[in-house]
């Protein structure tokens, strides 16, 4: 077979898997794997900007939060539909996102990662502070996003928008702005010598990512109907980063999930308790170490040696 | 002639350091000039601010006319100026048929079917179509450099500043290259060829420019360079002599 | 506020950079010989901490004992941290070093944090500090276990200085720290230098837990947020630069300290505490990347 057959029959196969589950699983379940699709679509754009575009950011989680407080406080005080509420959220994410990314244009690797980590952390320590806005570390009550949903109808429609994220994203990486944002990675000085406007796609690539994560935080707080600034903690980014790595971060289908597996696999090994962290933690070194395309990188390259036959046409 | 490329009063410095003095220097369409000097002259400072990558601390540069001191690379780029680097900067984990859609789809009014006949063309020039789908980091060195040919090639420049193409290149290869600049140059493109490679720049150029210490100090046919007293004194004064 | 109680706090604000100077200084080393900047620090000078209140609860060592065991301890897991992980940066099997060295120490950290969590719970302890009641310098007063921990802490770095100036491995490091190809043409091995940066910052940074568990508590957590003010302190100084790690712990000393009496709302002064740090490093990595004393690089 070729290799676009072997990529459409995998995601047919895990597109139908998720189509099905709900009707296996119990409501538990269902939950988790709902929350899984949060996580899956912040792993996938911490992958876009990291993987693709080699710019390490440790705000993800952050710009979730941010998005989910905007999009939580704009329904409580300016009266918005949730629907509202959330485009305001990605709108904001992607506004600071931007501003981020504008910034931190001539930074590289670890000064960028501390600058980044600086920027979360600013942001955790006012939702935190401001608690007379906030609630603070008590929490926020948060409207639903469908009211009187079901569990089953939160996951259809998370289902439906993770799968439309992935979509735009993946339509993205393959037109010719993917081919910008890894020129970038690979050499910035040598991308802008073949005409690359490297600020703006380093800017943009930063936004997007962040509209994402916001989005991502808005749908969180709507269906769990709760925020608090514990979203935007660095544990919680090292769980996007653990997902991500584990899943394989150079591909936004694999990372995503990442993003759901480990989200199931958490609840799955409750009785492990703390140690499921630590299982994980390890499990993130050793892939880094020794498969650094992830699990999903390495199953699917795996199967197309054996199955995809190396023609002119790939 | 025309000239394509008016530089003005070029003054650069690094800290207490002067790269550049106060350099003039004009290249016309279709010209294939050579740039020589021994280390240190200010050569690739030269090239890039050219380039757009090192800001000019003094002077004026005009392409076809229009002042272009300051511009961003990918602009100039787009403008028609291309450039390869000393030490290639190739895409190493993208394929080499990727590598040239970069340069062809910089371009946003570029279809992609059309970016992807032309680098097929290229490519096949360069003797590098077989490779099309491979990655460029497990291409040879020699195969990286004629990629980084093609590459600039797919944004049909008008002008084209090379440094150093052909250190370290064996002799076979260097011919091959040596063709392609001619071809390049034969259908119109201007080059500005910067080499310590004494050879090659007598074998292509027409007109030598040689930079010591900031200064021009000679701007002349490949003969007159070779028995200018100045240009000697720079390079066997010079510790770094070279060719 | 009166002039003892600005002493006091000018004091107090000494001590915690004396603390906060041991751990940047770990850092420093790491980034000055392997270029790279460890995210597992924290979790480091955290286990530091633990290890000091095995030593001293749980086997009753006396505490000088325990800081001892704590240095001696960290200096193994950081060499062998060194050995597993970190050495595919330099011997060419890591594709993307840069991204690499940044994600595995991250990596680590989540791993360390967890494995403390499980294995000692999140409940604080409290082992014996070095000195206990409080002490009067003249008018001041000031709590023992703080200025002991201060002054064990001071006659580290006065040591690790010396050692820098005077020992060979300690030239071998400045060596390697300035320029590695040099170096190795001059025949010092930079892979074994580099395991005895790794092992040394690491033993920096659990000593300096050692010393401040007692002092603040030992928790899991208890490196998340002072390695934040590492980071703080070796970017203001320069990444590398061990003069620049010791006066920016001085000067994010004071700047914590008597930055709170600028926002008048006292609960929201406190809870912005920690920002101040962070504002001062965004602002350095965005307008002098290179900090006080650091060489000025194109690409960290």
């Amino acid at each position: 077979m070729s290799m676009t057959m072997l990529r459409v029959t995998g995601l047919g196969l895990v597109l139908t898997v998720f189509l099905m589950l709900p009707f296996i699983l119990g409501d538990y379940w269902i939950y988790t794997v709902t929350i899984g699709f949060y996580y899956a679509i912040l792993a996938a754009s911490w992958a876009l900007l990291v993987g693709y575009v080699g710019r390490i950011s440790f705000a993800q989680t952050a710009m979730a939060g941010l998005g989910g407080y905007v999009s939580a406080l704009s329904v409580q005080h300016i009266g918005l539909p949730p629907v509202l509420g959330l485009v305001l959220g990605v709108m904001v994410a992607a506004m600071i996102g931007f501003g981020i990314g504008r910034m931190t244009l001539r930074l590289h690797g670890a000064y960028l990662g501390l600058t980044t980590i600086a920027f979360a952390e600013i942001l955790r320590i006012t939702a935190t502070a401001e608690y007379n806005l906030t609630e603070g570390s008590r929490g926020l009550q948060v409207a639903p996003l469908l009211e009187g949903g079901t569990r089953v109808e939160y996951y259809f429609l998370f289902l439906a928008i993770t799968v439309a994220c992935l979509a735009l994203m993946t339509w993205l990486l393959r037109s010719r702005v993917g081919l910008f944002f890894q020129s970038i990675r690979e050499d910035e000085d040598g991308a802008a010598s073949l005409g690359v406007n490297v600020t703006l796609w380093k800017t943009l690539a930063f936004a997007i990512s962040s509209a994402f994560a916001g989005l991502a935080g808005g749908l969180q707080a709507h269906f769990v109907q709760l925020i608090t600034p514990s979203m935007m903690s660095l544990q919680e980014m090292g769980l996007v980063l653990a997902m991500a790595v584990i899943g394989g971060f150079h591909n936004v289908v694999f990372a995503a999930l990442g993003g759901v597996g480990l989200q199931v696999s958490l609840e799955a090994l409750r009785e492990l308790g703390q140690w499921r962290l630590v299982v994980f933690g390890l499990l993130t070194v050793i892939i880094l170490r020794a498969v650094p395309n992830g699990i999903f990188g390495f199953v699917f390259d795996a199967l197309a040696k054996r199955l995809v036959k190396k023609g002119r046409d790939e | 002639m025309h000239q394509l490329l008016k530089i003005n009063g070029l003054a650069k410095r690094f800290g207490g350091l002067t790269a550049l003095k106060s350099v003039d220097m004009n290249a016309g369409e279709g010209e294939l000039l050579g740039l020589i000097g021994p280390n240190g002259s200010g050569k690739t400072t030269l090239l890039n601010i050219v380039s757009g990558y090192y800001k000019a601390d003094a002077g004026r540069i005009a392409y076809q006319g229009r002042a272009i001191l300051g511009d961003e690379p990918h602009q100039l780029a787009r403008l028609g100026i291309g450039r390869s680097f000393q030490v290639t900067k190739i895409f190493k984990r993208l394929t080499v048929m990727e590598n040239m859609l970069v340069a062809g789809l910089s371009d946003a009014k570029a279809a992609r079917g059309e970016a992807r006949d032309r680098a097929e063309g290229l490519l096949r020039d360069l003797k590098l179509d077989r490779l099309r789908d491979e990655r460029a980091s497990s291409i040879s060195g020699g195969q990286g450099k004629l990629l980084e040919f093609a590459r600039i090639m797919m944004l049909s420049p008008k002008i084209v500043l090379l440094d150093e193409p052909f250190g370290g290149v064996h002799p076979e290869l260097k011919q091959f290259m040596h063709d392609q600049v001619r071809k390049w140059n034969a259908s119109g493109t201007a080059i500005i060829l910067i080499s310590h490679d004494m050879g090659s720049i007598f074998d292509l150029c027409g007109r030598v420019v040689t930079l010591s210490n900031g200064d021009i100090i000679c701007d002349g046919t490949p003969e007159k360079t070779r028995n200018d007293p100045a240009v000697l004194d720079a390079y066997l004064g010079d510790h770094h002599g070279s060719a | 506020m009166s002039m003892v109680a600005i002493l006091e706090q000018a004091l107090n604000g000494f001590i915690v950079s004396a603390f906060y100077a041991l751990a940047a200084l770990g850092l420093a080393i790491i980034f000055g010989v392997l270029r790279i900047v460890n995210f597992a620090h924290g979790e480091l000078y955290m286990l530091g901490g633990y290890a000091y209140f095995l030593a001293v609860s749980a086997l009753g060592l006396p505490p000088m004992l325990g800081i001892l065991v704590a240095t001696v301890a960290l200096a193994a897991i950081g060499a062998l941290v060194e050995w597993l992980l970190i050495r595919p940066v330099y011997d060419g099997r890591a594709d993307r070093p840069e991204e690499y060295s940044i994600m595995i120490t991250f990596a680590l950290s989540i791993f360390l944090l967890n494995l403390a969590n499980s294995l000692f719970g999140p409940w604080p302890r409290r082992p014996e500090p070095l000195l206990r009641g409080s002490v009067e310098l003249g008018e001041l007063i000031v709590t023992g276990d703080r200025l002991a921990a201060a002054g064990v802490a001071l006659v580290l770095i006065a040591l690790l200085l010396a050692g820098l100036r005077y020992t060979w491995a300690g030239r071998a490091v400045r060596a390697v720290s300035q320029n590695r190809e040099a170096a190795a043409i001059f025949g010092i091995s930079v892979t074994q230098v580099g395991m005895l940066a790794f092992a040394l910052g690491a033993a920096l940074a659990g000593t300096a837990g050692a010393l401040m568990g007692p002092v603040f508590n030992v928790v899991p957590v208890m490196g998340v947020i002072p390695v934040i003010k590492a980071y703080v302190i070796v970017v203001l100084g320069g990444l590398g630069s061990i003069p620049g790690a010791i006066i920016g712990a001085i000067i994010l000393g004071q700047v914590e300290t008597f930055g709170t009496i600028l926002i008048p709302d006292p609960s929201r002064a406190l809870a912005y505490k920690d920002a101040y740090g962070l504002v001062l490093l965004v602002g350095i990595l965005l307008l002098r990347p290179q900090g006080l004393f650091g060489t000025k690089e194109r690409r960290a």
